[in-house]
Formats: C-alpha cells, sequence, structure tokens
C-alpha cells in the first residue's frame, strides 16, 4: 500500500536537548494514525517537521513521496493542518480568512465560494461567516482551524490536539467530522485523549523522550494490554493504579 | 500557482489587514493634525506665514514624515507578530515560500504608508496653493525622498521583526533606533562638523532640506537668522537618498534571510 507520510531516522535538537531520537514510522494512505505519548515526547515536534514549521537535524520525513526539507512547498501543498491552537487574524471574518488560505491553495472563483460555504456549514459557523474573528470563542477559532484544514480538500490531514478549547458538544461534533473525512484521508494525529484517539483512529504509534515505543493497530494493543490506556501507560513507564 | 500570484494574494489580503485596523486611521489623523497645528499655530505664534514658500513647504513635511513614522506601527508586527501571536501556525502550513510571504507583507504596508504620504502632500499641495498660489518644484523631490524614507523605515522594521520574538519590542527597537540612536549620533557628528548622511534620521530630514537646506529653513523661522553656536552644513541630498536605498536593500533581504530561518517551536 502506498504510503503517505514516511519518517526516517528523524533526529531534532533543540539546541543541546534531543526532542526526536532517530524516529521511524510510515503511515499508508487512508490509515488514520495516532500519536500518543506524554508531555515533551515529541509529538508536536514530529508534526510541525512535517508541516514545515520547524526544521530537522538528521533524518528525513516525506508526504506523499515528497521531502519535506528540500520540497516544502509541494509537500504543504499534500496536507491539511491544525497545529497546537492557532489563531487567526482578528480583524479579518472566516470567510475572508478561508478566501486568503483558498487563493494561497490556488483555488478560485466559484469553486472555492462553494467550498467555503461546505466547509463553513460542516463547522457549523454559518452564522458567523461574515463577523470578525476578534469576536469569536477559542472554541469557534478551533472549528475555523477544522475548517482551514479541509478547505482545499487535501488527502492527509495532521493535526496537534485539534479538540482543545472545544465544548463538550464541539468535542463531538468534532470527532464526527474527523471520523467522516478520515474514512477518505489519511489523518495523522496527536492527542491526549486516549477515548478520542480509538474513535477516530486504527492505529496508535506510542512515543516518549523522542522515541518510538509501539506501532500497532488499536486492536492487537488492548488484546495485548488490556486496554489502550494500560498499554499506554505501560509503554510509557507510569505505574499502573 | 506561480510564487508571482501567490505574491499578489499574500499583499492584497495583507492590505487589507491594514485597512481593517484602526492604526492606520491613527495615524492618517496625526498626519492632519500635525499639518492643522502647522497651518494654524504659525500665523498665530508668527504674526503670518512666512514670506517664502520654501519655508512653509518645508515646514509642513512634518505631517507626511510623521505619517513614515508610523510606517513602525504597520511593519513591528508584520513578522514577529505571526510567531508570538501563533498567526503563523494557519499562514506557514500553506505552501507558500516565506520570501513570498514577508515581500508581500512589505508591499502591503508600502501600499498603506505610500497613501498616507499621498495624503499628507496632498494638504501640503493644497496649503501652498491657497497661500501663495504656487506649489515649489522641491515638492516632487521632497515627495521622492519621503518615499524612500518610508521605504527604507519599512525595511528596518522588519528587520527588527523578523529577529524579535514580539511585535511591541519590534517596534520599540526600530523606533529608538530610527528617532533616538540614530538622532543622538547625528546630533553629535553635526555639532562635531563630522559627516552624517549615512544615518536614517538624516535621511528623514532631507525630506524638508531639500526646499533649500537648514540655512534657509532657520533664517524663515527664526526672526534674527537663527542663530546657533555651531555651523550647520546640509547633508548632500544625493548621498542621503543613497544611504536610504542601502537601508531599504539591506533591511529587506536581511528580514527575508532572518524570517526563512526562524521556527515555529
Amino acid at each position: 500500500m502506498r504510503e503517505l507520510i514516511v519518517i526516517e531516522n528523524l533526529s531534532k535538537y533543540y539546541n543541546k536537548f534531543l526532542a526526536l531520537d532517530n524516529l521511524c514510522l510510515r503511515v499508508a494512505e487512508n490509515e488514520n494514525v495516532g500519536l500518543l505519548g506524554p508531555n515533551g515526547a515529541g509529538k508536536s515536534t514530529t508534526l510541525k517537521i512535517l508541516c514545515g514549521l520547524i526544521r530537522l537535524s538528521s533524518g528525513a520525513a516525506y508526504i506523499d513521496g515528497i521531502n519535506i526539507a528540500k520540497k516544502p512547498e509541494q509537500a504543504l501543498s499534500r496536507i491539511g493542518a491544525i497545529v497546537e491552537t492557532p489563531e487567526f487574524y482578528p480583524f479579518l471574518t472566516p470567510e475572508e480568512t478561508l478566501s486568503y488560505l483558498g487563493r494561497l491553495r490556488g483555488m478560485r472563483g466559484d469553486g472555492l465560494r462553494h467550498r467555503m460555504k461546505e466547509v463553513i456549514q460542516l463547522v457549523k459557523l454559518e452564522e458567523w461567516g461574515t463577523v470578525k474573528i476578534e469576536k469569536f470563542s477559542r472554541g469557534m477559532k478551533q472549528r475555523l482551524a477544522v475548517a482551514q484544514a479541509l478547505l482545499h480538500d487535501p488527502p492527509i490531514l495532521i493535526l496537534d490536539e485539534p479538540a482543545l478549547g472545544l465544548d463538550p458538544r464541539g468535542v463531538v461534533e468534532f470527532r464526527q467530522i474527523i471520523e467522516e473525512v478520515g474514512k477518505e484521508k489519511t489523518v495523522f494525529f496527536a492527542s491526549h485523549q486516549l477515548g478520542e484517539v480509538a474513535q477516530i483512529c486504527n492505529q496508535v504509534a506510542i512515543i516518549d523522550h523522542g522515541k518510538l515505543l509501539a506501532y500497532d493497530n488499536i486492536a492487537q494493543l488492548e488484546e495485548k494490554y488490556q486496554s489502550l490506556e494500560h498499554a499506554y501507560l505501560a509503554l510509557t513507564g507510569e505505574p499502573l493504579e | 500557482m506561480s510564487e508571482f500570484e501567490k505574491l499578489r494574494v499574500v499583499t492584497r489580503y495583507e492590505f487589507l489587514k491594514h485597512i481593517r485596523r484602526r492604526r492606520l486611521y491613527v495615524i492618517l489623523g496625526l498626519t492632519l493634525v500635525a499639518e492643522l497645528a502647522v497651518l494654524i499655530g504659525l500665523p498665530a505664534l508668527m504674526d503670518g506665514y512666512p514670506d517664502n514658500v520654501m519655508v512653509m513647504a518645508a515646514l509642513l513635511t512634518i505631517g507626511p514624515s510623521l505619517a513614515t513614522i508610523g510606517a513602525v506601527f504597520f511593519a513591528g508586527d508584520a513578522i514577529a507578530g505571526e510567531f508570538e501571536g501563533k498567526t503563523g501556525y494557519i499562514l506557514f502550513t500553506n505552501p507558500v515560500r516565506r520570501i513570498t510571504l514577508v515581500t508581500g507583507k512589505y508591499l502591503a504596508s508600502c501600499v498603506a504608508v505610500i497613501l498616507l504620504i499621498i495624503f499628507g502632500y496632498a494638504i501640503v499641495c493644497i496649503s501652498l496653493l491657497a497661500i501663495y498660489g504656487n506649489v515649489p518644484l522641491e515638492t516632487a523631490k521632497s515627495f521622492g525622498l519621503c518615499l524612500l524614507f518610508a521605504g527604507s523605515v519599512l525595511s528596518v522594521t522588519f528587520f527588527f521583526s523578523s529577529v524579535s520574538k514580539g511585535a511591541m519590542g519590534a517596534t520599540v527597537m526600530a523606533l529608538l533606533f530610527i528617532m533616538v540612536i540614530s538622532g543622538i549620533i547625528e546630533s553629535v557628528l553635526l555639532m562635531a562638523g563630522k559627516p552624517y548622511w549615512f544615518l536614517l534620521s538624516t535621511g528623514g530630514d532631507s525630506v524638508a532640506a531639500v526646499y533649500g537646506g537648514y540655512e534657509l529653513f532657520l533664517e524663515g523661522i527664526m526672526p534674527h537668522g537663527g542663530m546657533l553656536p555651531f555651523e550647520i552644513e546640509t547633508p548632500d541630498i544625493g548621498l542621503t537618498a543613497l544611504s536610504m536605498a542601502v537601508y531599504l536593500v539591506v533591511g529587506f533581504l536581511l528580514s527575508i534571510w532572518i524570517s526563512g530561518r526562524r521556527q515555529l517551536a
């Protein structure tokens, strides 16, 4: 099967601190993979490298076969991303923001307008499309972040704690959206919410101290460790209650 | 999609941001207030306007010069703001080169500042026509130098914005560099009779100096001919323009290079 995300011996130093230590990971087309690990494990660093936000120290990362370090623009054209808790320009409206980002990705005219309407409906921001973002709550901004990630209908979604800041209803709706779009896309998804990962993903990669500890099917991990939670706790070395 | 098309998109939406922000209108208001202060305050304090149209034209350049310094507020957060405000997490994950983003931001800031400068010079021209019935040809030179000064101020501020963690820090550093540090060095060199054409603050002075030098200016506004304890030599306008061009190019290139290397960790 075609591999849309390939991470080969990826290492990343922040000055002398080793955040990623020869990480290797391959995500096949249409797979939904959850990236789990404690705080500081290297999840965000991995996703940021894949999104071209930070440089790798050694190794290589490929998006749809394109080396992210060598051809970042080409690689980024294949992804939709939500990294950390992104902010938007407060004095623009969601429609203007999506129009800006869509045009940067080569979308135009009726096609862009139609798609903007679709994604705004999808994240339930129809009534807020022409309101300045400065009036938005954290959760509404997070919905807009989902909309911009899906706008250009990318084959790969890279999501870093995307449900952060959403209220319980928003979390449920968000999971439904990702679950639905995830049927036709490759989703690489970092989260602390094991339940969320289990609902959206069929595979998980567990990392700690920048190293890959396990990369397996959720069902197999549950079989081996009783539950995903037990697998996570056992692998990351935290004592079981 | 070519990078040139992306540049057009970035410039368009960055300009939209300037239009939406209050600071553009604040600087516009300040420019108007500065011009009105000269137009109303001068006759009240000096028993009428100066006889020489050149002196009045030089005095009225305070408005456009102020608008140019206001450019610092457009540029201060252009790059630093993307990192500090986390908007970079959205913008930088798009397939656009950093050079395109920085250039688009720079061009949008240029357009905003040029509009402010045009507004300032429109007041200058209308005022001179109303008071003296003519506008000196030097106004065109002053306008050109003001545009060049605005470009160099933007470049220097973009440089500070590319190295700063926060937008406020970049804005303060740029203002300190242009208004305070450069101004102090200029004063010291001026009093010592040494060349100072290479300073950015001198570029700002040239916008008014083009009307006939500092002597004419002092004679026009000081009743007894501008007595100072030292001689003031007006710097060569050509050299000053050259130094502003260097600030413009070097500041801009450095800001592109540095922001291309910055990571959003």
